[in-house]
């Protein structure tokens, strides 16, 4: 997800990607705000988002979160595993509808 | 997959080094995370202090997030490791009586296995000290069938052999010598090789000094050669590099010093002490290919090319042998030729025996790791409430293993250090008393590949040991723990307790049963009669050298010089001279031909063992005269040639008629029977003994340059040894006299393998017997307190102390039982195992089986006996007054 709002939005700090899934997922979604800052560290420790120091929207010095080639290359490979199950799951759920 | 761990790794080794710099950046995140959260929430109509206890909600935890962050970013299993190691060394250092127990039963467990090892390694697994040791073959000539055994080379066949194959780079021959080396103080033996002018060159050797024997200083020719071994450079000569190209006097003949080998040089055929000094090209003196095909001096070796794989060499050894067979009918009729790779060649005997120690002493620290598991065990029974407290805490139950793996792997691995230094120590005595006939035992040390397998054990057993107690803590409840008074025993861990001790018994079952067995034999070899008496009898060996000795007159007078001096010493009762003493582990063998019996199939032959001795011999050393008589001055040069055989050829070659009087031949020479003596273990003590034939040294052809001076006093031997060393250098000022040894010093080095062996499994097992007395003392040590309780109230209702004394020995009867049961099916594979070892007692000898069966079930239950005293003394009202 954290991938995904990366793409679409280019860099970003913690507070903006946040915000973004909050949005994104209508408040579905209600975790603690404090484990995106866990999932980015894992996330760069797989080299999949780099980061860099930037100043924010109200001029303060914030790290902010861009998605690196191989993080791109890793978001297709996990929207189309995730397309295929999805798939997969809905043909089933379709085939007991049919019954 | 590989790429991201290998990533996340190399995050956490960055995390490792440079964490606090970061995590102030990671701090001013959260902190402006939180910021921006609070100002969102005012802008929205909120009060600062709700805004702000809504922002921390919506954050959620700082403190574990920064745990969680500090986790993935560090190596964890390093760090709490770490912490791990410090709670351990804390635990360790409260209990001194227990870390004390326990490392000391590592250490002598480790340290055992370690010296041992190092002996193995050493002797068995260290490669030769050669170039590609592997390609390195020994060649033997293969005696003709149904004998089939193997024997060293004659001269001219290793000729054709070099000449002939196509498998080898390179053959050469390696034969004994002997030098008196005068010119440097006093003259002295050393004991030399004459090899081809290849040897070194095959072996892979480089010289300390000089060069290598060129090849054509490998044939017949004056200017002699020599090289030196690094420590005759050292002791005899100046040990200055100026010895090249100078001359040294050996047996009265110039020899140039060429070349100096390595100090760590090592003939791996010969025992450490039978190195030798002295090396010569072995064509300088004789020509090779005129030498007798019937006489075999030399040993051969040969480097096989790197692409002919072992049977196509071996093939086409089988097709020169045939030649030669047919070529040669008189010599080599029937003879093959076998390749033994060296390596083999040089372990085949000690292989065995070695083995069987490292066994030994694998099983005591197997027995020494069941004691360590027990006393864990016991202590994990008391630190059960801690575990609890610390699950209940919230510790994984893979903390907790990881904690107590830490422990046991910290206590082996302390064990393992003290046990090095035993290791240490013991390997310098074992060096002092180190059976005669190990090879390579130069290699003999502490290096890195010791410490190695010191290391490994030592983890290995920390890791076997500390299973035990993990292996109970999975199946525990923290609750249950918790609320339980530490009083009831525990079923699975009794059982395990109970497993621990039948597997001690029974493995020291196994050792005391193998060591029963070995100093049995020992005891049987000890007290074989060897043919002769050891006691009040002096030997030693002169050389005497060709050019001063050149034929049988000069030696004969030279003998008969030196038994008259020496008999008129003091103390002296008898002397006498032979070529071969029994147990030297020399011997000769020689066909002949028994007078107007009809002539054997062409190929086959008479054969006894000969020895060339003097008048005064026999009653020496103590062989019996049977019948006929023995050799007198009388028996001289120009006296009808007259031998003296042993009850062994007379049963097999006369059977019930009398030979005395009787003619037969050797050497081409026919002589008279004039005697019978009594057989002798000239071989071993436990060979058989064989055919042999004495004639005295007037009367052989051929020349002995080295007999040994026989002597029986009637003071200590020892004393005579100066008037003995007189005596030699009255007649020739420039004779050395070497070896020099009471009888019974020699015998004793005859048998010092079988000794050191039965001494070393001797040792174990009476160590497997106090761990594993001491193994069973705790654990019934242990029930009994559990059941404190139990027995007082048991002694309040009318039970008699009697009744709780039977009832923990029943306890300790089964678990003895059991363990001497599977203890002696055990010994029965082992006994069968080392049968090669054991002389004149059957492997599954039942005396030896019930006796240490006996002693140990006698041994266990003392152990267990004072345990269960202290049952019986339990005051009902104290244990009560517990509750």
């Amino acid at each position: 997800m954290i991938l995904k709002t990366l793409e679409a939005l280019g860099p970003l700090h913690g507070f903006g990607i946040a915000r973004r899934i909050e949005q994104v997922s209508e408040a579905v979604l209600k975790l603690n705000e404090g484990t995106v800052y866990t999932s980015l560290l894992r996330l760069q420790q797989q080299g999949w988002i780099a980061a860099d120091w930037g100043t924010s929207e109200n001029n303060r010095k914030a790290k902010f979160y861009s998605i690196t080639k191989s993080g791109l290359k890793q978001l297709a490979r996990e929207t189309t595993d995730w397309e295929q199950i999805s798939g997969v799951i809905g043909r089933v759920l379709r085939l007991e509808g049919q019954k | 997959m590989v790429m991201s761990a290998f990533r996340k790794m190399m995050a956490k080794a960055r995390g490792l080094f440079g964490i606090p710099e970061k995590n102030a950046d990671f701090e001013t995140e959260i902190e402006d995370h939180l910021h921006m959260l609070v100002n969102r929430y005012i802008q929205q109509g909120m009060t600062p202090e709700d805004a702000h206890q809504a922002a921390r909600r919506q954050f959620g935890n700082t403190t574990s997030l920064r745990e969680r962050r500090r986790e993935m970013q560090t190596v964890a299993t390093i760090d709490t490791f770490g912490r791990d190691l410090r709670y351990s060394v804390r635990v360790l250092r409260r209990n001194r009586a227990f870390t004390g127990a326990v490392v000391l039963t590592l250490a002598l467990g480790i340290g055992a296995t370690t010296a041992i090892f190092s002996v193995y390694d050493a002797v068995l697994l260290k490669p030769l000290p050669y170039a590609d040791p592997e390609h390195i073959v020994m060649l033997w000539e293969k005696k003709a069938p149904p004998s089939g055994s193997l024997d060293w080379v004659a001269a001219a066949n290793f000729v054709d052999w070099r000449a002939q194959t196509n498998s080898f780079s390179d053959m050469a021959a390696l034969g004994g010598a002997n030098f008196i080396l005068t010119g440097h103080g006093e003259p002295a033996r050393l004991a030399g090789a004459t090899v081809s002018s290849s040897f070194f060159r095959l072996l892979g050797i480089r010289m300390e000094l000089g060069r290598n024997f060129l090849d054509e200083e490998d044939r017949l020719g004056k200017d002699f050669v020599a090289i030196l071994s690094y420590s005759a450079w050292q002791n005899r000569l100046s040990g200055k590099p100026e010895v090249l190209g100078t001359t040294v006097t050996l047996n009265d003949l110039s020899y140039t010093v060429v070349g100096v080998l390595p100090p760590d040089f090592e003939l791996v055929t010969n025992t450490s002490r039978n190195q030798p000094d002295v090396w010569v090209p072995s064509a300088q003196h004789i020509d090779m290919q005129k030498l007798s095909r019937g006489s075999h001096p030399f040993r051969v070796f040969a480097r096989i090319k790197p692409d002919v794989p072992f049977n196509r060499m071996q093939a086409e050894l089988d097709i020169i042998a045939t030649n030669l067979s047919s070529l040669y009918p008189e010599n080599n009729k029937g003879k093959g030729i076998t390749a033994v790779s060296l390596h083999k060649q040089v372990i085949q005997n000690v292989r065995m025996p070695l083995t069987a120690l490292l066994g030994g002493v694998g099983l005591l620290l197997l027995i020494a790791c069941a004691n360590v598991a027990n006393l864990l065990l016991s202590r994990a029974a008391a630190r059960r409430k801690e575990m609890a407290v610390r699950l209940a805490l919230g510790a994984s139950r893979r903390r907790l293993a990881q904690q107590l793996l830490t422990e046991s792997l910290l206590l082996s691995l302390l064990g393992g250090a003290t046990g090095l230094l035993l290791a240490s120590a013991a390997i310098q005595i074992l060096g002092r008393y180190l059976p005669a006939d190990l090879p390579r035992l130069s290699a003999l040390a502490i290096d890195l590949r010791v410490l190695a397998f010191t290391a490994l054990i030592s983890l290995a057993t920390g890791i076997l040991f500390g299973l035990a107690p993990l292996f109970q803590s999975r199946r525990r409840n923290a609750n249950e723990t918790l609320k339980q008074n530490a009083r009831v025993v525990g079923g699975v861990q009794a059982g395990l307790r109970n497993a621990l001790v039948v597997a001690q018994i029974a493995i020291a079952l196994v050792l005391l049963t193998g060591a029963g067995l070995l100093a049995k034999s020992f005891w049987n070899l000890l007290h074989v009669s060897p043919g002769f008496r050891t006691e009040h009898v002096l030997t030693a060996r002169v050389t005497l050298p060709a050019s001063r000795y050149p034929d049988v007159e000069r030696i004969a007078a030279f003998q008969s010089d030196v038994l008259e001096r020496v008999r008129n010493l003091p103390g002296i009762q008898s002397a006498g001279l032979t070529a071969y003493l029994p147990l030297s582990g020399i011997t000769n063998s020689w066909s002949f031909v028994i007078e107007g019996r009809p002539p054997l199939p062409v190929g086959t032959s008479n054969v006894a063992d000969y020895r060339p001795v003097s008048p005064g011999y026999f009653e020496t050393i103590g062989i019996p005269l049977v019948r006929g008589r023995g050799f007198t001055s009388a028996d001289s040069e120009s006296a009808p040639r007259v031998v003296v055989i042993n009850e062994s050829m007379r049963r097999k070659h006369w059977g019930d008629e009398d030979p005395i009087g009787r003619r037969l031949s050797f050497e081409g020479l026919p002589r008279t029977i004039v005697g019978i003596v009594g057989d002798v273990h000239h071989q071993s003590l436990d060979g058989e003994t064989k055919a042999e034939m004495y004639a005295p040294f007037t009367q052989i052809p051929n020349t002995e340059r080295r007999p040994t001076i026989v002597v029986r006093t009637s003071i200590d031997p020892g004393a005579v040894a100066a008037g003995l060393r007189d005596a030699v250098s009255g007649i020739d000022k420039a004779l050395p006299l070497d070896q020099v040894e009471t009888m019974e010093q020699f015998v004793s080095t005859a048998v010092s393998e079988p000794r050191f062996r039965t001494l070393l499994l001797v040792a174990f097992s009476i160590l497997a017997l106090v761990i594993a007395s001491v193994g069973i003392y705790g654990v019934m040590n242990y029930l009994v307190s559990l059941q404190i309780r139990e027995f007082g109230i048991r002694l309040a209702i009318g039970a008699t102390q009697g009744d709780l004394l039977r009832g923990v020995l029943r306890r300790a009867t089964v678990l003895i039982v059991a363990g001497l049961c599977l203890g002696l099916l055990g010994s029965a594979m082992l006994a069968r195992a080392i049968t090669d070892l054991l002389y004149g007692v059957s492997a599954l000898d039942p005396l030896t089986f019930v006796a240490v069966s006996l002693l140990l079930a006698a041994v266990a239950l003392l152990a267990s006996y004072i345990p269960a005293r202290r049952a019986t003394r339990v005051d009902p009202l104290t244990t009560l007054r517990y509750e």
